[in-house]
């Protein structure tokens, strides 16, 4: 089995890695890094409880390689909150009591932190189509839908 | 959304949108050996020899288990009939057999998983094949008898007589027959099973895992290894779901089992099993298929004068709680409705499917698919609004179960139908049909002309706690800390929390019965080093058993902190009143102490053309008693919408000869974001109960119940078509609709 090393960021972080080339990104995430925020439902690509941020785009960790991940920034649920404040879709997914288990919770909330980078005034459509790859079997994704929109009023109440 | 002050966010909801809060998969202690169960893969074989030389030498190898090694090689939450390992060299009788493609028959601990993976390729088991039966009907006859101990494959029958059924049918103006087909669903949480076993500080055999009862799990783990019970723990962390899918064991005994004998040959490292998803859905039991042969009579006025049913559910290759649920199946399969006679035989049959067991509804949702469709046909036949014909049978105070005993006090059904109908307009004008495309089908281009739109109505009730003289209490300690006055009150219980919000709701409830700031209480749950015995969170129990025992709790601490003790340190077990088991000829018994009311409303689009189902709206109306956190009691209603959603519309596990086809979630679909219904309204009503803590009843679970036949009397209303049988996948509702063209 070959190994790779590779650099990049997490969490804003440098790090420089040597991994197996067929290690996914969620188990160096997990394994490697004990970053156990990103959950694996399914290490399938089939219910998004393991998305994270690669280059600012949503990705199943576990469709991933980790050599593929060499120079790139990963974001994951940890990553999410800055200087100590929970970032607002954090803020409001809790308040919104889109939580109960919590499993698909990180997945979900990076789903929904890019829908926010991209698209601050998200439609229920919009919210919908960019948490379609996240399973939760709790909510009934009501409050999901609640908490991702008071997240977008709470992120255009700081600009 | 609700918002109030008694609506405070969940206590742990920081670390889990954090990614801090720990579930048993991210545990990851140091030095840890990996282990991994193998499953026999067959559902009817006896075991002829098993040879692990080879696994054993696979470098990394620490250990394999296998049945020789089980002190007690049995166990179940019901009954003990099911073997730890299956294999050779163990004294329970007929532990050499596998019943079930997933029965466990070997576990091998590995300094890798890749090293485990390898050593189980490498166990070479000689099987000897034995007729595999997986229909209900075939297992009956009794010509292969699985249930070896007891000698018949007829896990359990209950009957009910009551009145005079010649007289009933005399009396009746019209009759009834149904048959209905209900499917297996799989629970789905989206956190797998996962466990991590250790010898804690003080000597004992610990698991932190995910599961439901912390001291039932205990129980059965020291009865397994011959432990007595204080040399074991059972913790559990951040548990990722749950809908009854944990109320019976994982990975418990296997990792107790693990640590155990590792530690006997001078290993002290800790062994952590992680489930992939396949596991998952192989390697636990299901909501429970099932046939219900039934038959209703009523007079031209709409009073039902008799129901006969038969109903048969299929077990499985073990007991787990099959007994229970069989039992609620047969009280609730005539619906919540008077019934001045009834004759009704349910079975509980064991084949070489997958184990039935408990799964959010618990029977309800069976029963109430048979009663609520007949139910809705009699108000067809009869003319009469299908609101209305509930009204004129519906349970009331004083009203008499087909048990022959009478409901406990302050029974609401009344109030959440009329609740319900009148929130939906159910007496308005025809609905229109929008027009608009389905979200799930955007690729298909509707024929306007073939949207057909309907409206259904179907209400429910659920046992709150355990029934038919199942031993029912819950413990609560309750400290309070200070000085003049109280600083901190720390409450310890056993509940679990596996996303209902417990923990929450339970620290509310001691924050109100001692007088304080919730931000004043402590919790310490769910470790049984430390809090007492819950029972389990199931059967919509745990606000209920847990509230009132925290109650008097509070009450007996407070007493001594008047009396300047400190820290003022009380402890009570809660009994709720007795119930009783079903007469075996009659069924007169006492059925349950508390129960939970629910009606539901549904508007729905079909696509004639494609068989496509959108539900444009659900209305809800639960009566709660009072409702703890009203945020969390929404969720609770919207969770179980959605998933009752699935199983009507969409969740089609398939198996053939005791094996299960799709365990994977891209071909056993659950509802996604873009498949849930339009629009979710709940309507929380507070009827208290007035033996419940602050009036309060369970609730989790009943919005489960009537919304599958809601769908059913909606679909009817649009095509005038009647579906016997779940989920409703598009290729099933064409196929129907075609034969009635």
């Amino acid at each position: 089995m070959s190994h790779h090393t590779i650099t990049l960021t997490i969490n804003n972080e440098a790090e420089s890695l040597t991994v197996p080339s067929h290690m996914t990104l969620l188990q160096m995430l997990r394994e490697k890094l004990v970053l156990t925020g990103t959950k694996n439902g399914c290490a399938a690509g089939e219910c998004g409880a393991c998305t994270v941020l690669l280059n600012g785009e949503p990705v199943n960790s576990c469709l991933v390689l980790a050599v593929e991940c060499d120079g790139a920034a990963i974001v994951t649920v940890e990553g999410l909150a800055e200087n100590g404040r929970l970032a607002p879709i954090q803020q409001a997914i809790q308040e919104s009591g889109g939580v109960q288990c919590g499993f698909c919770t990180p997945g979900i909330l990076i789903s929904a932190h890019a829908l926010l980078q991209r698209n601050p005034n998200p439609t229920d459509d919009d919210i919908a189509e960019s948490i379609l790859g996240n399973l939760c079997r709790c909510t009934g994704y009501v409050r999901i839908i609640e908490g991702v929109k008071e997240a977008a009023r709470m992120e255009t109440a700081v600009i | 959304m609700m918002k109030d002050k008694t609506s405070i966010p969940r206590v742990d909801a920081l670390g889990k949108v954090t990614g801090l809060a720990e579930y048993p998969g991210d545990r990851v202690p140091e030095n840890f050996l990996v282990g991994k169960v193998l499953f026999s893969e067959q559902p009817h074989a006896r075991m002829v020899s098993m040879d692990v030389s080879a696994a054993e030498a696979v470098p990394g190898v620490v250990a394999i288990f296998t049945a020789a090694d089980v002190p007690v090689n049995e166990y179940g939450l019901i009954m003990p009939d099911q073997p730890v390992l299956v294999g050779l060299g163990s004294a329970k009788p007929y532990s050499d057999i596998s019943l079930w493609e997933c029965d466990h028959i070997a576990i091998v601990v590995a300094e890798t998983e890749e090293a485990a993976a390898t050593a189980c390729a490498k166990i070479q088991v000689k099987w000897e094949q034995l007729t595999i039966i997986t229909d209900m009907f075939e297992a009956m006859k009794d010509e292969v008898i699985l249930n070896r101990a007891d000698g018949t494959n007829i896990l359990k029958k209950y009957q009910i007589r009551k009145g005079d059924m010649a007289a009933g049918w005399a009396e009746a103006d019209v009759v009834i027959e149904g048959e209905y087909h209900l499917p297996y669903q799989e629970h789905a949480y989206l956190q797998p099973e996962a466990g991590v076993g250790y010898i804690d500080e003080a000597g004992r055999v610990t698991v932190e895992i995910g599961g439901q009862w912390t001291v039932e799990d205990q129980e059965q783990v020291a009865h397994a290894l011959g432990l007595p019970l204080e040399k074991v723990r059972i913790i559990y962390p951040a548990i990722g779901g749950a809908f009854g899918g944990r109320e019976d064991m994982s990975l418990q005994i296997v990792l107790g089992l693990a640590v155990m004998r590792l530690h006997e040959r001078g290993i002290d490292r800790p062994v952590r099993i992680v489930w992939s998803r396949e596991d998952s859905i192989r390697g636990h039991h299901k909501r429970h298929e099932a046939i219900v042969k039934t038959k209703w009579g009523a007079t031209n006025d709409g009073k039902i004068t008799a129901v006969s049913a038969e109903v048969f559910m299929n077990s499985g290759a073990y007991a787990y709680t099959s007994t229970k649920v069989l039992g609620n199946f047969h009280l609730m399969v005539t619906g919540p409705y008077e019934i001045p006679n009834a004759h009704l035989d349910s079975y509980a049959i064991t084949t070489n499917n997958v184990p039935g067991g408990a799964f959010r509804g618990f029977g309800g949702p069976q029963g109430a698919f048979a009663a609520e469709n007949q139910m809705n046909k009699l108000a067809e036949l009869l003319g009469i609004d299908p609101v209305e014909l509930r009204l004129k049978n519906i349970l009331k105070d004083g009203s008499l179960l087909t048990v022959q005993t009478p409901m406990p006090k302050a029974v609401s059904l009344t109030q959440v139908i009329e609740a319900c109908a009148d929130r939906i307009g159910w007496h308005s004008e025809q609905l229109t049909v929008d027009g608009e495309q389905f979200a799930s089908v955007q690729s298909l281009i509707s024929n306007p002309h073939a949207l057909k739109k309907g409206r259904g109505f179907a209400c429910s009730f659920k046992n709150v706690g355990f029934s038919f003289g199942a031993p029912e209490k819950c413990d609560a300690i309750i400290e309070l800390h200070g000085k003049a006055e109280i600083e901190k009150v720390i409450l310890r219980h056993g509940a679990a929390e596996v996303g209902q919000g417990s923990h929450t709701a339970l620290k509310q409830m001691a924050a109100t019965a001692v007088g304080v700031d919730v931000s004043r209480v402590e919790i310490d749950m769910s470790d049984t080093a430390s809090s007492g015995n819950s029972g389990s969170v199931s059967a919509s129990r745990m606000t209920f058993m847990a509230g009132n025992s925290i109650h008097k709790a509070a009450e007996k601490a407070l007493e001594k902190w008047a009396n300047e003790e400190r820290p003022a340190i009380a402890n009570e077990t809660y009994f709720p009143p007795a119930t009783q088991p079903y007469d075996p000829e009659t069924g007169v018994c006492m059925p349950n102490f508390s129960y939970g009311y629910v009606a539901e409303a549904v508007e729905l689009t079909v696509d004639i053309e494609t068989g496509h189902i959108r539900i444009d709206r659900v209305v809800c109306a639960n009566d709660v008693g009072k409702a703890i956190n009203p945020m969390l009691v929404e969720g609770q209603i919207e969770g179980a919408v959605v998933q009752a959603h699935g199983y009507a519309l969409m969740e089609n596990l398939q198996l053939k000869d005791g094996r299960i086809l799709n365990p994977y979630l891209s071909q056993y679909l659950i509802p996604g974001i873009k498949d849930i219904p339009t629009h979710v309204e709940s309507i929380i009503m507070e009827v208290p109960d007035p033996i419940g803590p602050w009036g309060a009843r369970g609730m989790a679970e009943m919005p489960f119940l009537p919304l599958a036949p809601a769908i059913v009397a909606a679909l009817h209303d649009a095509t005038g078509v009647w579906f016997n049988e779940i989920p409703l996948m598009p290729y099933k509702v064409v196929e129907k609709l075609r034969e009635h063209a």
